[in-house]
């Protein structure tokens, strides 16, 4: 079992607006996957339907050939999980408790928390260094705290596959670093993770496996140095730049080139 | 020690004295009235049946079944209200917004003026609240139930179900109308060990269901995406949460009438006292709502000097004051 996660011919729809429309991907398993691309291309419509958050009106999702929608929703919940964009903890939760959630799929009616559950918590504080935090309620938490704290229930729910929603949304540059490099070593722990980012010289840092996104469909998909080419930026970003090698890691890095206006102001 | 175990003794104490002021109470509701008889003697009167025969039937046949169907009712009605709450995502929630009431008055008084026998009055109740509730989850139901939807489909169904209400009352005779009157503004009089047994042993049913359901509504509880991932799926999770509520408070509204504000007010006490919700708090719910309901009916009768003041009146003018300051708070904070 590698957990990839394969669509085939996906359409998603909210109403009678389909977001992504015969949309086939494969995503490698062990593997970090970066989904990229403009505002409303349907990067966390895409990711809420590899999830099955949203029934899909065509096509299939699954992972390692198995059809999600055939499995039980905690069979999957226990396979993938997922971090939300912006989610929001009940008032007063301590992180603890929020973390502890993260165990729901792997409860039984009537079998009381066990220390399988509690080391899995345990650990998931840990590695987050949340574990400082635990007493703390999350609505007084930072924005990055709060982020880590998610990650945690996610970590928590101890699945082989991870799925991130803008994890590094909202958060400063110290505290995105953090994440990513979570990201990375929950990777090397042989984690399967895909996760929707903003920032596309990141992408190309962290992933394995970069996938641009464009009016619902993918534009391109592939290793980070093959795919991210200054056209295929301009072409769907719509922004002139340059790709030159990141100086840290020969990663590519993209640099939009500068205005004309700007230029003559400089 | 950490908040987990702070939480829980927090809760465990706070049981404890529930019960003590809950056993304390029904010591009270047992012993008082016009006839006063000694506690000592009430409870021998109660369980042994020895004494003056009057108290014996004084005790066994009204006042102890008018105490526990304060109990269960309250009990009832405020694990309905804090499942209403947390599943609409709204702190206003109650049987009263959701129709719930609406539908047991409107079959209560509809029973009224088909001249049904009075003892199937609790019976037309219940249809009606369970009927309400039905109609509700079927239009609010779009392959999940939208928590605001919920509400305000909900607030629709009570609004159409009171103006039903109000017309029989209106075209009723005068003493119909005052029974009717009567039975929509909550009261405890008259209850009999029939109802309160099945009243009890269904309650019972219903909030070790809420409990079952307890690990699904914390999930629930991190929103719909988050609750997806971690294999809850909202919309069923949603309506058997609902089911629940309504089946509480649909019992609770046929044995007692719609009294108000215990399932609206219980919540918020306990969240104030207890902290955030946990399974162990939704049980101190049924506990405060049993205090709660048991103490107001003990306060109509004895404290006020109005003879036969429904114990509606009493929650609703403790629940108003409490009602406005909650949405004072809530104003100011969101500010």
């Amino acid at each position: 079992m590698t957990n990839a996660i394969t669509a085939a011919g996906l359409r998603l729809a909210y109403g009678r607006t389909a977001i992504v429309d015969g949309l086939d991907l494969d995503l490698p398993g062990g593997a970090v996957t970066a989904i990229v691309g403009p505002n409303a291309c349907g990067k966390s419509t895409l990711l809420r339907g590899l999830a099955r958050l949203i029934a899909p009106e065509a096509g299939t999702v699954a992972v390692d050939g198995e059809d999600v929608h055939r499995m039980s929703a905690r069979a999957l919940a226990r396979r993938l999980g997922l971090l939300p964009q912006q989610p929001t903890a009940p008032d007063g939760i301590s992180v603890e408790a929020l973390v502890r959630l993260g165990r729901y799929p792997h409860q039984k009616a009537l079998r009381p928390w066990s220390k399988a559950d509690q080391d899995a918590v345990e650990s998931a504080l840990e590695r987050t260094g949340t574990a400082a935090l635990r007493d703390r309620a999350v609505d007084t938490l930072s924005g990055g705290q709060r982020q880590r704290a998610w990650i945690a229930l996610a970590l928590a729910q101890d699945t082989p596959l991870l799925l991130l929603d803008e994890p590094t949304t909202f958060l400063d540059l110290r505290h995105q670093i953090d994440v990513l490099d979570l990201v990375a070593d929950l990777n090397d722990g042989g984690r399967t993770v895909v996760m929707v980012l903003h920032d596309l010289g990141q992408a190309a840092r962290y992933a394995d496996h970069l996938v641009v996104m464009h009016e619902g469909a993918p534009a391109a998909a592939g290793p980070p140095a093959e795919v991210l080419t200054a056209e295929l930026v301009e072409a769907v970003f719509g922004v002139a730049c340059r790709v030159v090698p990141d100086p840290e890691t020969g990663t590519p890095l993209v640099v939009p080139r500068a205005s004309a206006r700007h230029r003559a102001a400089s | 020690m950490n908040a987990i175990a702070r939480q829980r003794r927090r809760t465990a104490i706070l049981a404890l004295a529930g019960l003590v002021l809950l056993a304390a109470l029904m010591l009270t509701g047992i012993s008082m009235g016009r006839n006063p008889v000694a506690p000592d003697k009430a409870l021998a009167a109660l369980f042994l049946g020895t004494g003056d025969s009057g108290d014996v039937l004084l005790i066994g046949r009204f006042r102890t079944p008018r105490v526990l169907a304060a109990v269960i009712a309250g009990a009832g009605l405020a694990v309905a209200g804090t499942l209403l709450q947390r599943v609409a995502r709204n702190p206003l929630a109650s049987p009263d917004v959701v129709g719930i009431t609406g539908g047991a008055s409107l079959g209560a008084t509809a029973a009224m003026a088909f001249g049904l026998n009075a003892t199937l009055t609790p019976l037309a109740a219940l249809a009606g609240g369970l009927i309400a509730a039905l109609v509700l989850s079927l239009l609010a139901w779009k392959r999940n139930i939208d928590p605001l939807r919920l509400v305000l489909v909900g607030l629709a169904v009570q609004a159409g179900l009171t103006a039903a209400v109000n017309l029989f009352i209106v075209r009723f005779p005068a003493e119909l109308a005052s029974s009717a009157l009567r039975w929509t503004t909550g009261s405890l009089y008259g209850r009999n060990w029939t109802e309160v047994i099945i009243g009890a042993g269904a309650i019972a049913v219903a909030t070790g269901a809420a409990f079952a359901l307890h690990r699904r509504l914390a999930v629930l509880d991190l929103g719909d995406d988050a609750a997806g991932a971690l294999g809850v799926r909202p919309g069923p999770a949603r309506l058997q949460l609902l089911a629940a509520a309504v089946v509480l408070a649909s019992l609770a509204v046929a044995l007692t009438g719609p009294v108000g504000f215990v399932a609206l007010a219980v919540p918020h006490l306990v969240r104030r006292v207890a902290g955030p919700p946990t399974a162990g708090t939704l049980g101190l719910s049924a506990l405060a709502g049993a205090v709660l309901l048991l103490a107001a009916d003990l306060v109509a009768q004895h404290v006020l000097p109005i003879d036969g003041l429904p114990v509606g009146v009493v929650t609703s003018t403790l629940g108003a004051p409490l009602l406005l300051a909650l949405l004072a708070r809530q104003h100011r904070s969101s500010r």
